[in-house]
């Protein structure tokens, strides 16, 4: 039997084509739900555009390990878990939205070396257990390397907005220099472009270049090994993998027929087919790449009964070296000062659980930060401890949360935060203002001022001012209006700090301060205006 | 050496094309930029329930639509949408008297209606719990609700100010052939009220906090440059308290009334006394007044009060 037959042979093209659609379709789902994790008119988000994080089985039982809670929101994740004992590792073949982006880069980059075999075999592995240890001492951190994680943060603090700014450069460069008709049409491509694409306003991300990195990496190691991500990382799919050892369906390897060309093993971007021509179905994403390579295309899809394959597995001694890192890990967490600090370094968005219940169930998704209209929510850094990284912090001076908006909440994938109504969103109070007369116009300078007054949202103004008598500095009268603070009415929104007119610095600041989480936190006697209603 | 009117929206337009370096300089030959002295300004005010017969009638005691908009004129009508608030909470010009006052342009015979403003909260959010969105859902491709665009923003000379002598000031106002002011009569912490004047903050750029020193001044410098040819206050509901946002309903007052005049300084002075206050009460009144904006005393103006 010849190696390679002859004569005109009929591939199995079928099957690639169809996942090429299913994952394009994918994407485009992906990225209009992204589009769509925005204020469109309506108080309420108009699509399930966190679904992504909710089918993910990693962040649920992540989240639910740390959280020590089942949390129904997620509990949708259990069907993706179920159908790899039907399908295998399809989702990560078919669906997964980064997988499919990283097939579409690869086609572009290319490898530039084929190492079939995977570099770190057990590294994902090592990692996915890793999460769920940590998960289970409540240290989440899972949130960090998961894929959708990964990629949202990635495209939402970074590429996003990125695009956004230089297409506004471009045409705030040809705005008003092109002639004639050009001029209409380049405008005309830009309000097409604002209308389907381009974010409402320019949003600015601390993190935008760690965030952007990450995903730039994981793209760019397309180009050493096919799927680097997805084999030597990705918890998630590591977890889908190990279910998928007791699938059905499988891509059955060499017969009879083959003539052992291994080009099943050269084409397959997960490494999965062994020299044997056997195919591993923890890394088999079935993406049917063999099926359509095979030169006498003995390979085919089907079903059988499930069975345990030998692929490479942790060793009990990893297994258990990676429970002792976790241990050790939370330990030494513990007996750091921000462990042991009562006071909350982060203001948290409306409707976040008490911090220790927040962190646990937070998943890193960047769906709130990426939704608030008023770009006042960032990711933090590791100011709050590394566990910290990426979770929603406000950060007035650059944004707000504005007033009658409840968004971030309805888009949290793990119920972090709580959806509130506008009502309990206008009684939430998230921190509180303070002013700081060294820096503020008209205490210091005696400068008419009060944007913070005036900006003020909440119905029984929280900033006010009285009129005072002051001696200026050249020894004149004047009369000045000078703001102050009700602590029982500002909820902490942060519009005073954003709009303080004073560069640098703001003259008036919020801090985590009497937020509603944290009731036991207030000072013990009520402040001088009215009762205080939390209390 | 005054220029016209013309030569300055070629300026604008030869410094957004990078054509030209230097700032466009705001200084008006003196016929085409005093009020006509001798006359007595008219002030129309009217009250009543049917807002858009209020209008209607409004601006006919003014002198009808004809007199503001020609045909074939672009237009800007600029209401107050600066909050993310409901109409009864009366932080924003009501949507059926900017509805109203597009029609009439467009009976006028404007070539285009633009409708906008530099909002303090979320655009969106405003445009759409203003209910002004709402209300110019329909009109035709003639009227445009737009959001600010920032590259529009244009730093101009205003030569004649004495508290401001740069600021960046929205094209499409300066290019604009008609500029209809509609804001919304309400208290303001600083200003004491915000009225038409105080309107110009929603068509000019940079940080607009850091106007506050001595901002009455700095509102009657703006004047010398945008200057409406018709000023409508809206007072169908005025926030007596807590503006210019607002939010009780308890602020409110339901007055159904308008104030309407060609002379912004005489619309602010009478829409002062609806307040209560006597018409020179606000800084901004009195510097343009001195400036020779307009009028501001209620003896030299021509006022007909109705009701409809």
């Amino acid at each position: 039997m010849k190696l390679f037959p002859s004569g005109k042979i009929r591939r199995k093209n079928g099957w690639v084509v169809a996942r090429r659609l299913v994952q394009f379709l994918s994407l485009i789902l992906f990225f209009f739900l992204f589009i769509k994790t925005d204020y469109t008119g309506s108080d309420r988000i108009a699509y399930a555009v966190n679904i992504y994080f909710r089918i993910d089985p990693f962040l649920a039982l992540s989240a639910m390990l740390a959280a020590k809670a089942i949390i129904s929101l997620m509990l949708i994740s259990g069907v993706v878990l179920a159908l790899c004992f039907v399908f295998g590792r399809a989702f990560c073949g078919w669906f997964c939205p980064l997988g499919g982006l990283l097939d579409f880069f690869r086609s572009f980059i290319g490898t530039r070396k084929k190492k079939i075999d995977t570099f770190f075999p057990t590294a994902s592995r090592t990692i996915l257990v890793f999460c769920l240890v940590c998960a289970a001492f409540s240290f989440h951190i899972s949130g960090i390397l998961d894929p959708f994680s990964l990629l949202v943060r990635g495209l939402a603090q970074a590429i996003y907005p990125g695009f956004n700014f230089l297409v506004n450069e471009f045409f705030g460069f040809t705005y008003g220099k092109v002639p004639g008709i050009g001029h209409d049409i380049s405008e005309g491509i830009y309000r097409g472009l604002k209308h389907f694409i381009l974010p409402f306003e320019q949003h600015y991300f601390e993190l935008a270049f760690l965030s952007g990195f990450m995903l730039v990496i994981v793209i760019v190691a397309e180009r050493v090994q096919s799927r680097f991500f997805c084999r030597n990382v990705c918890p998630l799919g590591s977890m889908l993998g190990i279910c998928s050892q007791l699938s059905v369906a499988k891509v059955s390897g060499a017969d009879e027929q083959c003539g052992r060309c291994v080009v099943c093993r050269k084409t397959c971007p997960m490494g999965a087919i062994n020299p044997e021509r056997e195919v591993d179905k923890y890394g088999c994403t079935l993406c049917m790449n063999c099926l359509r390579a095979c030169p006498r295309q003995v390979l085919s899809v089907g079903g059988g009964r499930p069975q345990v394959q030998n692929s490479v597995s942790l060793s009990r001694r990893n297994f258990f070296t990676i429970i002792g890192a976790g241990a050790l890990l939370y330990s030494v967490a513990g007996a750091r000062t921000v462990s042991g600090n009562k006071n909350e370094p982060l203001i948290r968005p409306p409707g976040a659980l008490a911090e220790k219940d927040f962190l646990a169930r937070c998943v890193r998704c960047a769906e709130c930060i990426k939704v608030c209209i008023g770009n006042g929510l960032q990711p933090a850094f590791m100011e709050a401890g590394i566990e910290t990284i990426f979770t929603p912090k406000l950060a007035a001076r650059t944004g707000y949360c504005e007033f009658n908006c409840t968004l971030c909440g309805q888009v949290c994938p793990s119920g972090a935060l709580e959806i509130l109504t506008l009502a309990e969103k206008h009684t939430f109070k998230i921190g509180l203002a303070r002013i700081n007369k060294e820096l503020c116009l008209p205490f210091n300078e005696h400068i008419p001022c009060i944007v913070c007054e005036e900006h003020c949202p909440t119905h029984d103004k929280a900033i006010r001012f009285k009129e005072v008598q002051v001696v200026t500095k050249d020894n004149r009268q004047k009369s000045i209006k000078q703001p102050y603070v009700i602590r029982d009415l500002c909820v902490g929104c942060g519009i005073c700090e954003t709009k303080c007119p004073i560069q640098g610095r703001s003259a008036i600041t919020v801090s985590s301060d009497g937020e509603t989480r944290h009731q036991d936190q207030l000072p013990p006697i009520s402040s001088e205006h009215g009762t205080n209603p939390y209390s | 050496m005054g220029h016209s009117r013309r030569w300055f929206v070629r300026q604008v337009a030869l410094f957004t094309a990078g054509l030209s370096v230097s700032v466009p300089r705001f200084t008006y030959d003196q016929a085409e930029a005093a009020v006509p002295p001798a006359k007595k300004p008219l002030v129309v005010s009217v009250q009543g329930k049917d807002y858009v017969q209020l209008v209607r009638k409004g601006v006919e005691l003014a002198g009808g639509i004809d007199q503001f908009v020609s045909s074939g004129d672009t237009v800007v009508v600029k209401p107050n949408i600066g909050w993310d608030r409901r109409v009864e909470q009366a932080a924003n010009t009501h949507p059926l008297v900017v509805k109203t006052l597009v029609e009439l342009a467009l009976d006028g015979g404007a070539k285009r209606v633009q409708v906008f403003d530099y909002t303090c909260n979320d655009a969106r959010r405003c445009y759409h719990n203003s209910g002004i969105k709402d209300a110019l859902a329909g009109l035709g491709r003639k009227v445009q609700l737009e959001y600010i665009d920032e590259r529009k923003f244009i730093p101009v000379e205003i030569s004649k100010g004495t508290s401001l002598k740069r600021w960046k000031i929205y094209q499409d106002v300066l290019e604009a052939d008609r500029y209809i002011n509609v804001p919304v009569a309400k208290h303001h912490g600083l200003s004491r009220l915000t009225l038409g004047m105080k309107n110009v903050m929603g068509v000019i750029g940079g940080n607009r906090g850091r106007l506050h020193h001595d901002l009455g001044q700095k509102l009657a410098d703006l004047a010398t440059v945008v200057k409406p040819d018709l000023t409508v206050i809206d007072a169908t509901r005025m926030l007596m308290n807590n503006g210019p946002q607002g939010g009780r309903l308890a602020d409110v007052k339901q007055t159904d009334q308008l104030v309407l005049s060609a002379d912004q300084v005489a619309a602010d002075a009478y829409g002062t006394t609806l307040f209560g206050l006597p018409s020179d009460s606000l800084d901004s009144t009195v510097a343009a007044h001195k400036m020779g904006l307009g009028e501001m005393n209620l003896s030299a103006m021509q006022i007909i009060e109705r009701t409809i």
